[in-house]
């Protein structure tokens, strides 16, 4: 894919992938194509012939994490997933199980996810991560109870793109007895993922993070054992009852087409966003001091999240404006600016936290481009220094 | 985050800032730090016969702090000791047409202003006679 040079730089792709074009070819093909706009739930023809498109789209999706199209639920993106997957299991559990265990660095999906079950009256565990960004299994262990629904973590998290050991912990919940979840929207078609080879009960990931459109995810929920899970939508009975509503043939072709090519394409698209990424940090030595946050191993292969000591945030990204579109540490808008809590539970400061910034690199992301943005921002980082009083970069960190 | 396109200009050419050019006079210097505003700013000023003749700032902040350090710096060249201030926070934001929630960082703009300015009538005090 090449970027229009008029474009900015494009190192957001945690927060949204631009649309693969064979993607939104198939999108097109389907929207246009009369014999495909029936409902794929409808038993005459047209309908079945818009179910046969989804469930290739499903049997898609699903090889991409190495599982039954069955146990696929469609879902309206990542968001949606989680909480299925975390309301609905906890809503589900058996009577008296009221403990859920996640940590303080999960996206906002699942943070306020877990939030609604507190003010339900569950109680919530919420694990605070070392400085390398990761839960470690020991944590989890000794956080699980008998009344213990559900443990939900991510398995890249979005902001420093630290793995966390989804395996090792799967194993101790299962040896238990208590459903894992897994929010993988930021390692799903981006490392391989194998949900068995995970051991999770759920995972939920979305299409836009991979090439495909916005507004379509998906859960996958373990056939055997199966967790009980409380739908959230209520309707038509789609999706084996857990999530109705009509299903979007058009959004679903295209991420099964999305999941198809990320497979297709995964060996060596892994390596070579591995190694851009360390470019791009070679890149910015100029810059020095620089602080990577986060562990850099295991990682998800596009995020590098950085930290500038001596640098305001805002001004850092308004210096980029136009030129690269990455995203800030801090929600910085307003006079409240208030830093990411992903980075100040790893540890850092408030202030170094909005000296942060998060590049992701992803498909279509070339050398050249990596080269050019680490450019950019050492000028920017250099000149904003210069610009600061004399020792900001020791005070401001 | 909308920014005017005086913002956009003081920020990309951030003129007076840096170090002051060498010259005659006694320097004189105003600074203040709100980290948790996110502002920290040093002005510092060369006095000559009782006015500024030249002015150059330091900033750590947003386009908004910068670009009204850079006009404080600006209107403080000229300025004559035992006149008020030639800016204000307040004037300042509606300069740069800031946002109501960025006063807070303009003020400290304002309190380096009034650190220098205070600093430099100290020196052209008259000795007190006994």
């Amino acid at each position: 894919m090449q970027r229009p040079t008029d474009q900015p730089i494009f190192l957001d792709h945690a927060a949204s992938a631009p649309l693969e074009p064979r993607v939104a070819a198939r999108m097109c093909e389907c929207l246009r194509d009369p014999a495909l706009q029936a409902n794929p739930s409808s038993a005459h023809g047209p309908g079945r012939a818009a179910a046969t498109i989804v469930a290739q789209a499903r049997a898609q999706v699903a090889a991409l994490i190495g599982a039954e199209p069955a146990a696929i639920v469609f879902t309206a993106g990542a968001t949606e997933s989680v909480n299925l997957a975390v309301l609905g299991t906890a809503r589900a559990a058996p009577v008296g199980h009221r403990h859920v265990v996640t940590a303080r660095t999960e996206h906002r999906a699942g943070l306020e996810s877990c939030r609604e079950l507190e003010r339900e009256g569950y109680e919530i565990t919420w694990l605070r991560p070392g400085s390398c960004g990761a839960v470690s299994p020991e944590q989890v262990g000794a956080a699980l109870r008998p009344d213990t629904a559900l443990v939900s973590l991510l398995h890249a998290n979005n902001e420093i793109g630290v793995l966390q050991d989804i395996a090792a912990i799967a194993a101790l919940c299962n040896e238990r007895g208590v459903p894992l979840h897994a929010d993988a929207a930021q390692s799903v078609g981006r490392i391989p993922v194998d949900v068995n080879a995970l051991g999770v009960a759920l995972l939920s990931f979305c299409a836009h993070k991979l090439g495909g459109p916005k507004g379509v995810g998906a859960l996958y929920v373990r056939r055997r054992p199966r967790p009980a899970l409380r739908p959230l939508v209520f309707g038509g009975g789609q999706e084996a009852g857990l999530r109705s509503g009509t299903l979007a043939t058009h959004q679903l072709a295209g991420f099964g087409l999305a999941c198809e090519l990320a497979a297709q394409e995964l060996p060596g698209e892994e390596p070579r966003v591995r190694a851009l990424r360390e470019r791009l940090w070679a890149g910015l030595e100029p810059a020095a001091p620089v602080w990577r946050n986060g562990a850099v191993e295991p990682s998800a292969p596009g995020i590098l999240n950085v930290c500038f000591p001596g640098i305001e945030g805002e001004s850092l990204l308004f210096a980029l404006e136009g030129r690269l579109a990455a995203a800030s540490g801090s929600a910085c808008s307003s006079a409240s600016a208030e830093p990411s809590y992903v980075l100040t539970a790893i540890g850092r400061s408030e202030l170094a936290a909005q000296a942060s910034l998060r590049l992701s690199l992803g498909r279509g992301t070339t050398a050249a481009e990596v080269d050019a943005a680490a450019v950019l921002l050492v000028a920017a980082v250099l000149r904003l220094r210069r610009a600061a009083p004399p020792t900001a970069s020791e005070r401001i960190a | 985050m909308e920014y005017s396109p005086l913002v956009r200009k003081l920020f990309a050419t951030l003129p007076r800032c840096g170090e002051l050019t060498a010259g005659p006079g006694t320097t004189v210097a105003g600074e203040a730090m709100a980290l948790e505003r996110g502002a920290w700013v040093r002005l510092e000023a060369r006095l000559e016969g009782g006015r500024l003749v030249d002015c150059a700032f330091r900033a750590w902040g947003c386009p908004h702090t910068l670009g009204a350090a850079a006009i404080a710096a600006e209107r403080l060249v000229g300025w004559r000791v035992g006149t008020p201030a030639p800016v204000n926070a307040h004037a300042l934001a509606a300069l740069l047409a800031a946002p109501a929630e960025k006063l807070g960082r303009l003020l400290v703009v304002e309190d380096a202003m009034q650190a220098l300015l205070q600093g430099a009538s100290g020196l052209q005090l008259p000795v007190s006679a006994h």
